[in-house]
Order: C-alpha cells, then structure tokens, then sequence
C-alpha cells in the first residue's frame, strides 16, 4: 500500500473520530511523524469536522459558563500554585454513585436472601401443618361416615322393632342345648313374611361352623339361611318365611346343611297365636 | 496557546466563547438530552482546564482533542446511566435498530454528524452509531452484529469517507 492509498482508507477519519484501535492510532501516529503528507491530510480532516462543528453549533445555556468558572476557582484555590495532576483518563462522572450503588444492592440482595431463607422455611412450616389438618380432617370425614352408617342401622332396626305388624318370636336355649342360656329372637313381618334375626346370645362358633336358623313348618324344619355372629348385632334379614308355626338355631357345617343337626340345637321359639 | 496553559481566565473564556457551542452539539448528539448536555459539559470544561498540559499539538488540533474529551464524557454518562436504567434489560441490537429508524424523530437528529448520518447506508449508519455515539469497540460491534472484525473496520472506513464527503458539501 502506497502513501495515498494509506491515506484515503479512512485511516485518518477514524483515528481522528477516536474510532482507531491502539494498534491502528499506534501505526498511523508513526505515519504522522515519518511523512507530513499524512500529517496534512489529517489536519485537512480536523479543520473539516471543526468548521462543520462550529456551523453546527447549539448555544448551550447560559448559566453554564458560570458554573464552570466558579468550579474553576474553586479548584484554584485549593490547588494554589501546584499544578493539578493529570488524571489518566477522564474520571467517571457517576463513579462515585456506582460504587455507592453497588454497595446498595449488595445489601438489599443479602436483605432479600435472609428474607426468602426465612419465608420459605415458613412456607414448609406450614406445608406441614396443612398436611397434618388435611389427614386429621379426612379421618374425621371418615369415622363420621361409619358413625352415620351405624346409625342408620340403628335407626332401621328400630323401626323394624317398632311396627306394630312385626310377629316377636322369642327363642330361648332348649334344655339338651351346648349353652342352655343363649337367646336370639325373630321378628317375623306379618305382611311380608319376610324374617329378620336378633341374636341376643349365642356363644361364638369355631371357624368351620356357622348357625343356621330353621322354620318349622307343619312339624317339618325349613331352612331359613345361615349367618355370622358378627354379622347379628343388630338384625339381619333372613329367608322369607310364608308359614311357620315356631323358629329354631343349630350349628352346622359353614354354608349350612340340608337338614337340622337336632343335637347341635341350640335355641328354639314357638309362634304365639 | 502559551496563555491557556497558564490557565489564564480570558484565554479560557475565549476558548469557552469559541467552543462551547460546538462541543455542547455533540455532547447533544450523544446524550440527546438538553439538562444532561449541561451537566457534561460543565464537566467537559472543567476537565480541558485540569488536562489543559497534556495537550500535545504534534498530535493534533486543541478542538480535535476537546471534542474526544467531550464524546467520551458523554459516552461514559450514557453508559454508566445504562446501568441504572431499564434500558440495560433490552437487547442491544433491538434497540440499534430502533435508533436506526427513529432517526429524524428527535430534534437532536438534525444536527452535527447525525444530520449526515441519514444519507449513509442502513448497514454504515449502524455501525457509526454504536461505534461514534455509543462507543462500542469494533471487537463489540462485530459481536453484537454478528459480523467479523474485518468486515466491521472496513465498513467504519468506508462509512467515514462517506460522511466526510457528506461534511464537505
């Protein structure tokens, strides 16, 4: 590359627009001081971009020269025949502020840290604690539900007891009976004829054995359905019944049998009337 | 010359009458903001008179070297503000594009070498504004714009003799 073309690259604009790079102002200060053509054109430039900045001037406002030259006596009186020195490059304007910034949020994003350390030990806090109400509270819903079934069991039989078409066939233990004290009772719908059971006591019966409970009908025993223990505290419904003359309770097989185990009864009742 | 480096008052005043409203133009052109030029140039001032000795003429002209000072106070004023601003949240090259086409909406776009910098293409206007208003490196520019370092101090050359053309006229 020759001189003129060195020149007219823009290397001069850019170095004095303060857009060259160090090694780019480096080179073409060398240039500057080894060849006066390129001296000139870069005087050429700045004398172009001074007048236009000149044309182009806006007046600023008034008051500023003032400042300024109250800022400048100032810093005469304090630096009183000392030459000021000559700071490395234009000091930051709002250095000062930054530093006073920075220290700020250092402290707010400690504030802020502590702050959300302790919220949100307060969140599993109370995660916690809602967990604990919310199993509380299903156990709750729960046992109320068992409690209403119970009730409306109880309420069920009740009624059952209390109507009046209902035939109370009382069977106390026959005298050959294994427990000579066990009482049931049956209460027989007279309009339905279906049977409901009330065991009032009856020993319980090993796994393989369950009671069954007979109508006798015409001398005859008819089976009326075999059932748990357990299942008796309140009444259970029976076989339905058409006839029968009185009711009686053996242990038999699980499942029940065909016929009675007669030595294996253990409650019998007649129906009054 | 002699007289200002004595930091003599009328030299001073002199300097300020000749100058000042020229480099408040481009403090103007740079912040685009009348209170905050003041502000800059007061500091502008104040730093040609505390710097007044180092000024080398072999290096070039007193204005050349006031206007420098005068760029990077603002340059350095707008960036330190761009801390604390919401403008830092944007995108740098979304809001060079916007720069871009809002170009002759504000009234300090008619002025200095941001008047010239509409007839420049799209593609130099862009490079100018981020290198001579927001004094970007060209290692940031190329970044920011995705183009590579040589491509970048080519088209800062050729954008330049363009503009001194557009100046001359």
């Amino acid at each position: 590359m020759n001189l003129q073309e060195y020149i007219s690259s823009g290397i001069v604009e850019t170095y004095v627009l303060g857009l060259a790079g160090t090694e780019e102002s480096a080179e073409f200060e060398r240039m500057c001081a080894a060849h006066s053509e390129v001296r000139r054109a870069r005087d050429d430039f700045e004398r172009l971009l001074e007048q236009q900045a000149l044309d182009q001037a806006v007046e600023p406002p008034l008051q500023v020269k003032a400042k300024i030259f109250s800022r400048v006596e100032m810093e005469k009186e304090n630096t009183p025949q000392t030459k000021y020195p000559v700071p490395k490059s234009i000091p930051r304007i709002r250095a000062g502020w930054s530093r006073y910034l920075a220290a700020a949020s250092l402290l707010l994003l400690a504030v802020s840290t502590a702050l959300n350390y302790y919220f949100f030990s307060q969140y599993k806090k109370y995660i916690l604690k809602y967990d604990e109400l919310l199993s509380s509270q299903t156990q709750l819903v729960g046992e109320n539900k068992v409690l209403q079934t119970r009730l409306q069991d109880f309420e069920q039989t009740l009624n059952l007891i209390r109507d009046p078409a209902m035939v109370v066939v009382k069977m106390p233990g026959v005298p050959n009976s294994p427990s000579p004290s066990s009482l049931a009772t049956v209460y027989w719908d007279s309009r339905s004829r279906d049977v409901y059971l009330m065991i009032n006591n009856l020993p319980l019966p090993a796994g393989d054995k369950q009671y069954q409970l007979w109508a006798l009908v015409d001398g005859k025993p008819v089976d009326a359905g075999v059932f748990d223990v357990k299942d008796a505290l309140s009444l259970v419904k029976m076989k339905n019944i058409p006839k029968a003359q009185g009711f009686a309770i053996t242990l038999e097989k699980r499942g029940g049998s065909p016929a009675p185990t007669l030595d294996a009864m253990y409650v019998m009742g007649k129906v009054s009337g | 010359m002699e007289a200002l480096k004595q930091r003599d008052d009328r030299a001073f005043g002199y300097l300020y009458d000749h100058y000042s409203g020229a480099l408040y133009s481009i403090v103007l052109q740079i912040v685009q903001s009348r209170e905050l030029a003041s502000d800059i140039l007061q500091e502008v001032f104040v730093n040609i008179w505390r710097r007044i000795e180092s000024y080398d003429p072999s290096r070039g002209r007193l204005f050349t070297w006031m206007l420098n000072i005068a760029r990077n106070a603002s340059i350095d004023n707008v960036r330190s503000k761009g801390f604390q601003n919401t403008q830092k949240n944007q995108p740098i090259p979304e809001n060079v594009n916007k720069l871009g086409s809002t170009v002759t909406q504000t009234n300090v776009d008619s002025i200095g070498i941001r008047k010239t910098l509409e007839k420049l293409r799209p593609e130099h206007r862009v490079l100018i504004e981020l290198a001579y208003f927001k004094g970007y490196t060209h290692e940031e520019i190329a970044e920011i714009e995705d183009i590579p370092l040589g491509t970048v101090k080519t088209r800062i050359r050729n954008a330049l003799l363009q503009l001194r053309q557009f100046l001359k006229s």
